[in-house]
């Protein structure tokens, strides 16, 4: 009777990995490793080709003059400009130094912040719906506070990027271990674990996906909240992205800014895009299957 | 969680004269639920001694506490009233669902048992493989739970609750949710593993003719308040299959209590 079993298991592992999407039939060769990338990249390239037509038509109706809004011809340039120039890595340098330090921070603070609300009672009720209230504040609203705190300096922009995402990840860590099975729970103290290592063992790891949800979403509050930062906190002997957006809006210089916010956009999608490929990777190997 | 006042388990041994052949000992053992419609009781005075080494079902259909009864011995819950002994012995419990952690691959959900119980590290990969080999999955070991069938995922939760050597096997329902034919193997596969390790088994389930496959006892249990009603003595040779005569005679007999209640 095992041998059904046993046939499924040869079954299930020769089967081909749920990532390819289509079906090739019998017999054809494999998609090149080009086509594949072409195959999976065509959506949002095409998003980006019709988004740069838009701007051209805008552009080319005359509604502003070209010195306020310039063609994506001249923006692109200059950003080609831009990153060839060490001025522009001295600012990225700066701002994601700034980056790694407050969503590093906020990740350290939120995960114990997190752990320890989950694991009591008290402070859940104590606390608990605080986090979330911190979650809706604009972070921009503490800049005020945080300069009169620290003065114009990086610790005023650190403190607004922690509260900006640590609740969103100690939420993450909070929700994640409340949603965990209860099922789960009970196996785990059925086959002995108790107290410490039920959390070890079976609690954190069963809560694990939606920690990695809260970190993306912390991640994305963090960016934001650096960059309202570094417009709002300017500190003269550091050139970073947003003293640039700053710089070249009073110098009323269009293609210099968009190209900055081009930058900022594409720093931001990267960093989610690694992100989201962790959490992806974890809910692939539990066989709960990527969200988009 | 906390100890009913009355309730009590005991895992050590009680200087009880039925205690020194039974594995499993409830005196008088009752379960309350409260719920907002008012205090309901799950159990009312169930006394039942079950020897070591023996196999008994517990049959009836939802609501008449067989879960309930098996969660008081496995200790997820404590009694309302009444004693439960099992002696010191390790309880293991299987459940209608594996309930694999879906992190772990096969080997890790095994290794995550050994190591709740103690087992030294050094010694996993072989008790792994040997487990493995006990629920005939040996290539498993790699695997992820959700690349799994339902029936190898609930060998790989029979090797797993294996793991912690114990020597009471609690099972609810654990073969409700598989196809005919991987259950009639799966009872095979708890036949014999039940004999290989001399396992004290109790086996939760609605279906009869499945009870009379397996059981050496079946307990007939009946709802409002949920209580042991009768006992069927099984008393059919070994290896026993679904669709022996003696089995469809139990069944129908068994059948007979079940429906019979309900007449006047």
């Amino acid at each position: 009777m095992s041998d059904i079993d046993a046939g499924r298991l040869v079954g299930k592992a020769a089967a081909p990995s749920r990532r390819i999407r289509f079906i090739r039939p019998e017999g054809q060769p494999a998609a090149s490793l080009g086509s594949r990338i072409l195959g999976r990249s065509w959506p949002p390239l095409l998003a980006v080709i019709i988004t740069l037509l838009l701007w051209q038509v805008v552009y080319l109706s005359g509604w502003r003059p070209s010195y306020v809004l310039p063609d994506p011809a001249t923006v692109l340039q200059r950003t080609g400009e831009m990153v060839a120039s060490g001025k522009f890595w001295q600012a990225l340098g700066t701002t994601m130094f700034r980056a790694a330090a407050g969503f590093g921070l906020a990740l350290g603070i939120g995960t114990l912040i997190g752990l320890v609300v989950s694991f009591s009672r008290t402070l859940r009720a104590a606390i608990g719906s605080m986090i979330t209230g911190l979650q809706t504040m604009p972070s921009i609203a503490w800049f005020p506070f945080a300069i009169l705190l620290f003065g114009l300096s990086e610790s005023a922009i650190l403190f607004v990027v922690i509260l900006g995402a640590a609740p969103s990840i100690a939420n993450g860590i909070i929700s994640g271990i409340d949603d965990v099975p209860k099922a789960l729970i009970r196996t785990a103290t059925v086959l002995g674990a108790r107290g410490l290592s039920l959390y070890r063992y079976v609690v954190v790891p069963a809560a694990l996906p939606a920690y990695l949800s809260g970190l993306k979403q912390g991640w994305a509050f963090a960016w934001r909240s650096l960059m309202a930062g570094e417009l709002l906190v300017i500190i003269a002997s550091k050139p970073s992205l947003g003293v640039q957006l700053q710089f070249h809006r009073e110098f009323a210089d269009t293609a210099g800014l968009m190209s900055v916010m081009i930058i900022i956009l594409v720093l931001g999608m990267l960093i989610d895009g690694v992100l989201s490929r962790v959490s992806n990777g974890v809910r692939a190997r539990r066989g709960m299957g990527p969200v988009s | 969680m906390r100890l009913g006042t009355a309730g009590t388990r005991s895992r050590t041994p009680a200087p009880d004269a039925t205690t020194e052949r039974s594995a499993i000992s409830l005196r008088g053992v009752g379960k309350d639920f409260r719920s907002a419609a008012g205090e309901s009781v799950a159990l009312d005075s169930v006394d039942l001694d079950i020897d070591a080494g023996d196999f008994v079902c517990l049959l009836g259909q939802s609501g008449c506490g067989k879960s309930t009864l098996l969660n008081l011995i496995a200790g997820l819950d404590s009694p309302s009233r009444g004693s439960i002994d099992v002696g010191g012995r390790r309880v293991g419990m299987m459940f209608q669902d594996a309930n694999l952690f879906p992190w772990l691959t096969v080997r890790g959900n095994i290794e995550l048992a050994l190591r709740l119980s103690g087992v030294p590290a050094r010694e996993f990969g072989p008790r792994v493989d040997e487990l493995l080999e006990t629920v005939r999955l040996p290539r498993a070991a790699s695997m992820r739970p959700h690349e799994l069938s339902g029936g190898m995922r609930q060998r790989v939760a029979l090797a797993r609750t294996l793991a912690q050597d114990c020597s009471i096997l609690l099972m609810d329902e654990p073969f409700a949710a598989l196809d005919a034919i991987t259950r009639d193997a799966m009872h095979d596969e708890t036949e014999r593993i039940w004999l290989e390790r001399e396992l004290t088994i109790v086996f939760v389930t609605h279906n009869v003719r499945e009870s009379a496959r397996l059981g050496n006892r079946v307990l007939v249990m009946a709802p409002d308040p949920g209580r042991i009603d009768s006992e069927l003595r099984i008393g059919l040779q070994r290896p026993r299959r679904m669709e022996d005569p003696g089995v469809a005679d139990r069944a129908a007999e068994l059948h007979r209590r079940l429906s019979g209640r309900n007449e006047p």
